[in-house]
């Protein structure tokens, strides 16, 4: 069975690098250089710095690409295809958006691709992995915990939330999207090896802090990405499908205390299933708006920057999905979020083969989290779920979110066999 | 090792979930898509809560009503044509809830699935939409309503195509009065609510015909039977008052409908008994509201659940707690007209982009060809023998006047009937509140327009 599957996959391998990578890369330069036509050229003149920053973004895709293959002698590349076509649509759409976004995050791109090859690069030996993991623990916590007090007591809210830190001088930062990185990785190497009880007592008093602070925070989204990726590692670890409904109830228990104590919880779920009944106000206001402006796109869109969602607040972030349905159509906001579910699939089939369990729970949980992000945008967005403003990995505006996603990459390509060229041809 | 690679399949339970998620997302887009798109926020197609890139909407001789331009919505030059014709086209803002430019934005922006609003907003490519509607005859109409508060309307009773409906108080769509919303005298009742979909009134004695219905099917000999009417009929409880004091004598059923004597159905109604007067008003239509080119009627309102002796006598010549709406009444003199099948009305020609709605029959009114035949016969007589022919020229009318009762106020004038002419299919129904008799408020309304139409089919 194994023996045919990877036979298979050799088979695929071939005929891949018969399409070729350049071949590829040709096409997403392709579709960006066309995609940000109508940016550069808006207003009436020509953006020069933005056309030179979109043809460094491409630049910088192909020579990523020779260079690890060529000199890192990296074979496969479907993540960071994949990586680059959401990156490089999100940029259109934000700087269509307004100008002063492309910067920062082509720079978080950048950024981004090089704390993906550095972890990658880190979890190839799964003693070192081992090492780190109380310390990373340790340490996520405290910061996770001193970004909080620091926020609380020093630079104030947000849009009504804590998750934004802003210290003087630097870029503000979502100390949370840091933590997901930690969160994925201890969650993942902590219970490797032995299956104790106390080993997972340790972990679930972490995962409550890890899910504790955002709700402190007033980022439920968050809140709840935490919550369900520490379900899946807890599963993927334990196996035990009791336990997990246990803390399931106990986790419902708890979020309907909070909703009772915390009226700002249940203020958020109050539009939900309402939105056409609060088309004026906060409870549905984004909602709608999205909706009729998706709709209003229809297929094939109206055009890069032809869109009206672009002028309600967040469309560069929580409604950017949205914002995609209206300019470049239906089509194209499909395909985006049905990459995230073939990441998904490619982890789970990722993790059949990885050499380790470690590299199994961190690709699936890694993938599930992404997964999860993007349907609690997508369907918050469009009433299906409550809206709870989390961002749509690699496309919304901001930095942390696409560091973070670049990060989560790592976790799901390091289950690939052909991740790390040296161990694959030992094996 | 085994164990958690089994275990990773739990991702696809998220996958399947989100797929799930995707298609109920995708199955909204396209259902509502329409009705979204054109929603009075969509600011692509809306400039200062003005429709601005919808289509035109025209009447049958492709007069345009509404259309379009420079950003603006732009009625008809008329005065009296958009006095007579705004509940049916609607208001651009949307405050008629039962208008053509709010049920038929989806078509009039040009909405589509696949391209969204791009036709209207970048190609500037909207769908036109016309209507079945006559402006001449609606501004008759209008001046025929005296005005007074209502509603007028007449259909093709054979294809269901309605020429002219009319509802009081109206106002013009170009010079909105300044106090509509503000005023408190009461002279802007209602103002947004087309009476004809949406109104309910005390029937009075055009819903005898009802009562004759229920009557006919369910009472053996009836036409050979003689009734006395004294002035009053004594129910246990009291007393249903005549509308002639002094009494009709004795008189025919026929002739009992002719005089609209109380008495006479107040007695029907007491033998037939709640359950059965409660079937045939069912049976009829009455308790489900029909799609009138998709403005959704008011349902009738008849209940007898409760009620004594003396409350089904009321009730049997239209008073108690009855509240029928002006469609019901025109469907069903349609109905009786048409061997018993009652074509819905619609104001929206086909079109490639509108699926024809002619012709449709309303399964909820269920009236024996039968019975529909015996009816109609009364109701010629109505008119042959009591109204008087001359009331109607050339027209064979068929019909039943009411004078509905309305505490402390005048009463509201009713008619409803319909030509027999094969050549001239149309029915109409009047109904004027507080605008006095059926015999001389409503009938003269009724007759202008029903002539106003003749003319305007000869004419073709």
């Amino acid at each position: 069975m194994a023996e045919k599957k990877f036979g298979l996959r050799n088979r695929l391998r071939k005929k891949y690098n018969h399409v070729g990578r350049g071949f590829i890369l040709l096409l997403l330069t392709v579709f960006q250089f066309f995609s940000t036509l109508p940016v550069i050229f808006s207003d009436g003149t020509v953006h020069f710095s933005v056309w030179g920053m979109f043809i460094a973004y491409n630049v910088f895709e192909w020579v990523y690409v020779i260079v690890m293959h060529n000199i890192f002698k990296k074979v496969n590349f479907e993540l960071e295809f994949i990586a680059f076509f959401l990156c490089g649509i999100g940029m259109t759409i934000i700087t269509s958006i307004d100008k002063s976004f492309l910067k920062t995050q082509l720079l978080a791109v950048v950024l981004g691709v090089i704390v993906y090859d550095i972890l990658l690069w880190f979890l190839q030996d799964v003693k070192r992995v081992m090492a780190v993991r109380i310390p990373l623990a340790v340490f996520s916590i405290l910061f996770f915990g001193a970004c909080f007090v620091y926020i609380y007591f020093v630079s104030g809210p947000k849009n009504g939330a804590y998750n934004w830190l802003k210290i003087p001088g630097l870029p503000s930062v979502q100390p949370s999207e840091l933590v997901k990185i930690a969160f994925v990785f201890v969650g993942a190497a902590s219970l490797d090896k032995i299956l104790t009880t106390k080993n997972n007592y340790v972990y679930i008093c972490y995962a409550l802090i890890c899910i504790g602070i955002p709700v402190l925070m007033r980022d439920l989204g968050t809140a709840l990405i935490f919550f369900f990726t520490f379900v899946i590692i807890a599963f993927m670890r334990s196996g035990d499908v009791r336990s997990i409904l246990f803390i399931c109830a106990i986790a419902a228990a708890a979020a309907i205390v909070v909703i009772f104590i915390k009226p700002y919880v249940a203020n958020r779920f109050a539009g939900w299933g309402h939105v056409w009944e609060n088309i004026d106000n906060s409870k549905g206001y984004q909602q709608v708006r999205t909706l009729i402006y998706c709709v209003s796109g229809g297929l094939f869109g109206l055009g890069v920057g032809q869109g009206k969602l672009r002028g309600v607040f967040a469309s560069e972030n929580d409604l950017i999905f949205g914002v995609v349905c209206e300019e470049l159509g239906m089509i194209i906001a499909f395909f985006i979020v049905i990459c995230f579910a073939i990441i998904a699939i490619y982890a789970v089939s990722n993790s059949k083969s990885a050499p380790s369990t470690f590299y199994s729970i961190a690709a699936c949980s890694a993938a599930a989290m992404l997964l999860f992000q993007t349907s609690l945008n997508i369907f918050g967005i469009t009433d299906l779920l409550p809206l709870t403003g989390v961002t749509l990995p690699f496309v919304s505006q901001g930095g942390s979110s696409i560091v973070c996603s670049w990060a989560l990459f790592a976790f799901i390509k390091a289950a690939d066999v052909r991740a790390y060229p040296k161990v694959f041809k030992n094996n | 090792m085994k164990s958690t690679t089994k275990r990773a399949y739990v991702i696809f339970a998220l996958i399947a979930a989100f797929f799930a998620g995707l298609g109920i997302m995708m199955y909204n887009f396209y259902t509502h898509g329409g009705e979204w798109a054109a929603h009075r926020i969509n600011t692509h197609i809306y400039v200062n809560r003005q429709l601005t890139v919808a289509g035109s909407i025209s009447d049958r001789d492709g007069k345009k009503l509404v259309s379009s331009e420079n950003e603006k919505c732009v009625f008809s030059s008329d005065y009296y044509t958009r006095l007579s014709t705004l509940h049916v086209v609607g208001d651009s803002q949307g405050y008629i809830p039962t208008g053509i430019q709010l049920l038929y934005r989806p078509e009039l922006i040009g909405y589509n699935f696949i391209n969204g609003v791009y036709d209207a907003v970048v190609s500037e490519d909207s769908v036109d939409v016309g209507l079945t509607i006559d402006s001449e005859v609606s501004k008759v109409a209008y001046s025929a309503m005296k005005g007074n508060k209502g509603t007028i309307c007449c259909y093709n009773y054979k294809t269901g195509a309605v020429v002219c409906m009319v509802s009081a108080p109206t106002y013009d769509p170009h010079n909105k009065p300044g106090d509509i919303n503000t005023d408190t005298s009461g002279k802007y009742d209602g103002i947004y609510l087309n009476r004809f979909i949406s109104g309910v009134f005390t029937p009075g004695s055009t819903f005898k015909v009802v009562t004759a219905i229920c009557a006919i099917e369910n009472i053996e000999g009836l036409n050979d039977r003689t009734f006395k009417c004294s002035g009053k009929y004594k129910a246990s409880g009291g007393y249903v008052i005549c509308n002639n004091k002094s009494g009709h004598g004795k008189l025919s059923f026929e002739k009992a409908l002719n005089v609209s004597c109380n008495c006479v159905f107040a007695q029907l109604a007491d033998e037939l008994g709640n359950k059965k007067m409660m079937q045939t008003v069912d049976k009829l239509g009455f308790n489900n509201s029909v799609e009138v080119s998709r403005a959704k009627t008011a349902k009738s309102y008849f209940d007898l659940s409760d009620s004594t002796d003396l409350d089904r006598g009321w009730a049997g010549i239209g008073q108690y707690t009855t509240l029928v709406n002006p469609c019901q009444m025109l469907m069903l003199a349609g109905a009786i007209a048409n061997g018993g099948e009652g074509i819905i009305p619609y104001v929206v020609e086909s079109s490639s982009e509108i699926i024809s709605e002619a012709g449709q029959i309303n399964r909820n009114m269920k009236l024996s060809a039968e019975t529909a035949a015996k009816v109609k016969k009364l109701l010629r007589s109505n008119v042959k023998n009591y109204y008087g022919d001359s009331k109607f020229p050339d027209l064979k009318m068929c019909g039943k006047t009411g004078s509905a009762e309305v505490e402390g106020e005048r009463s509201h004038a009713w008619f409803f009937g319909f030509s027999q002419r094969e050549d001239f299919p149309y029915a109409v129904v009047v109904c004027l509140e507080n605008g006095g008799t059926g015999y001389y408020d409503a009938i003269p309304a009724a007759n202008k327009v029903m002539q106003a139409v003749l003319r305007e089919e000869i004419k073709k």
